[in-house]
């Protein structure tokens, strides 16, 4: 019997495994419910802040039998707060989120300050990842990028930083810049404090919003500059983006992340033929994991690995409100079905 | 010897299908120093344009990206022409509408283009923005008098919120004057039925033909 990181460790090398393993990464890609926190009795809004709260929270998704790994954080707000964001940190039904951006204009960038990974929320999920670590297990321990896109209009309007992409084009590509080098740096950290995967997750970059030439030009270009340094590492990538790929599968495939992750409106029997020597993660409905029964997603589950499936997953990770029973479906279906892949 | 308003219309339509803001600007200033018409110049110029653009939003030729760059040009263009309008176009009323991203979700790309189609398409729009307290939608409405409320949400944690406004607007008395229409990523027509909603739209296009439709008009 393979321990998870065994497992998931054949599958990035392209090993047959019995069968996929299914893993939540954290990040934008969240995997802690209302449910679980109330069984393990954390606040929510605390552990974004708290380091042992939030590897307690991370070891209890796999302990609870969610899913078979450990992830942190559970949102994608660390690096617009760390660069100057005003967040609000949720509930234990809401995610956390930006409030206040720190710039007008992507001509402003030179005014936000480097991420000061002693202080701040960046500092404990550092230390969250050396906790779980600590704890010298099987289970991976996957350390999670808000992508560069997605940090970057977070710190900023959205709909300015988009139309200023193509406005100050120039001056977009040195704020794109600047958020990279940092995004970076704390996935070098995220590293050397015992990750064993750095999971990006871009929702804000997709095909659908910037099209093929965009998506290129500023979602590939800086999510690889990412996975490159992370890959000098020896560290397994995955890439999340979100939204529909038909328009964007050739500039998709120049991700070098070692797997790609895709909405749940991507077929991903379509994306198996659009990608066909690409390892593939997902795409389990996050809304069917919230409201639809076990059968449908046990259903589901199986569908994603008769589909070339490697890596099972829920689609955007989960919504609050799922149920343990309805989440813990996914991996029942594996454990019990007989899915076997050759990887 | 001046140009044609035919051609500085069409060159105003062009203008914003190509999101060049400073051209749409600089045709609009020669068209009323030539003393055309503003009127003629919003619906045949700068809507026309608008409407070609969503139509290659439709087809996947345009982007979100594009989109909201056209829509500058447009929105530009406007500002200089709408205080050369008569009184009497100026003060029509238009229906007006409620928009929003609701509470715990501040995703509002989508929700953003909503307004712009249906804005282009000549309805007055209130933008509560995002991460709008339910009670607000409720609030505005009657405040403003709003002939539909429109909401979006790109988060199954959120979506709730959806089916409270509803109630809210029911508990409100006003549920019976108000089209609520409600879209976003993890919504669906089903879900719309669900909660009473009048309508539901997989994107800001159809938004247009779905609010029309509601209100009855062509």
């Amino acid at each position: 019997m393979l321990s998870p990181i065994e497992r998931l460790n054949k599958v990035f090398n392209r090993e047959t495994v019995d069968r996929p393993p299914c893993i939540c990464p954290g990040g934008m890609m969240n995997m802690v419910t209302t449910e679980l926190i109330e069984e393990v009795g954390i606040k929510f809004p605390e552990a974004h802040m708290n380091a042992e709260m939030m590897a307690d929270l991370a070891a209890a998704v796999y302990e609870k039998g969610c899913f078979e790994n450990y992830g942190v954080p559970f949102c994608m707000t660390i690096e617009a707060e760390d660069f100057g964001a005003k967040v609000d940190m949720g509930t234990n039904i809401y995610e956390p989120h930006v409030v206040e951006y720190i710039i007008d204009s992507v001509k402003e960038w030179e005014k936000i300050p480097k991420i000061q990974f002693q202080q701040g929320r960046g500092k404990t999920v550092i230390d969250a990842i050396k906790l779980l670590k600590a704890k010298g297990s099987d289970v991976p321990i996957i350390g999670n990028l808000t992508g560069p896109i997605s940090t970057a209009s977070s710190i900023m309007e959205p709909v300015v930083f988009y139309k200023e992409l193509r406005k100050s084009n120039t001056a977009a590509h040195e704020f794109m810049n600047f958020v990279t080098e940092e995004l970076i740096l704390f996935a070098k950290k995220q590293i050397e404090a015992g990750a064993d995967i750095i999971a990006i997750s871009d929702p804000s970059g997709t095909g659908e919003i910037l099209g093929p030439k965009l998506f290129e030009e500023f979602a590939v270009k800086y999510i690889n500059r990412i996975i490159d340094a992370v890959h000098q590492e020896n560290i397994g990538t995955i890439v999340h983006i979100c939204g529909g790929m038909k328009k964007v599968y050739p500039e998709a495939n120049k991700i070098r992340a070692n797997v790609l992750s895709f909405d749940s409106i991507v077929s991903m029997k379509e994306a198996r033929e659009n990608l066909s020597d690409r390892l593939l993660m997902g795409n389990v409905s996050t809304y069917a994991i919230e409201f639809g029964e076990p059968q449908k997603i046990a259903e589901l589950t199986q569908k994603c690995v008769k589909d070339g499936v490697n890596i099972i997953s829920p689609a955007c990770g989960l919504g609050m409100k799922s149920s343990l029973k309805n989440v813990k479906s996914m991996i029942e279906s594996l454990t019990k079905g007989d899915a076997v892949i050759d990887a | 010897m001046s140009v044609s308003k035919e051609e500085l219309i069409k060159r105003l339509s062009d203008g914003v299908v190509n999101m060049e803001e400073e051209d749409v600007i600089e045709v609009v200033n020669e068209y009323l120093e030539a003393g055309y018409p503003a009127f003629d110049a919003i619906m045949e110029g700068l809507v026309d344009g608008m409407n070609r653009a969503s139509q290659l939003y439709e087809e996947e030729e345009y982007f979100v990206t594009d989109v909201l760059l056209c829509s500058d040009a447009m929105y530009e263009g406007l500002s200089v022409l709408r205080p050369h309008l008569p009184a009497s176009e100026a003060e029509k009323v238009k229906p007006k509408g409620i928009i929003g991203v609701v509470e715990g979700d501040t995703h509002d790309i989508g929700k953003n283009l909503v307004k712009i189609m249906l804005e282009t398409a000549g309805f007055d729009m209130v933008d509560l923005g995002r991460d709008v307290p339910l009670q607000s939608f409720v609030d505005k409405a009657k405040e403003e008098n709003a002939s539909f409320v429109c909401m979006s949400t790109l988060m199954t944690t959120t979506m709730g919120g959806m089916k409270t406004v509803v109630e809210l607007l029911r508990e409100a008395g006003i549920r019976e004057q108000v089209k609520v229409v409600i879209g976003g990523g993890p919504i669906s027509k089903k879900y719309a039925d669900t909660i009473g909603a009048d309508g539901y739209s997989p994107n800001a296009v159809e938004a247009v033909k779905l609010v029309k439709n509601l209100l009855d008009i062509a």
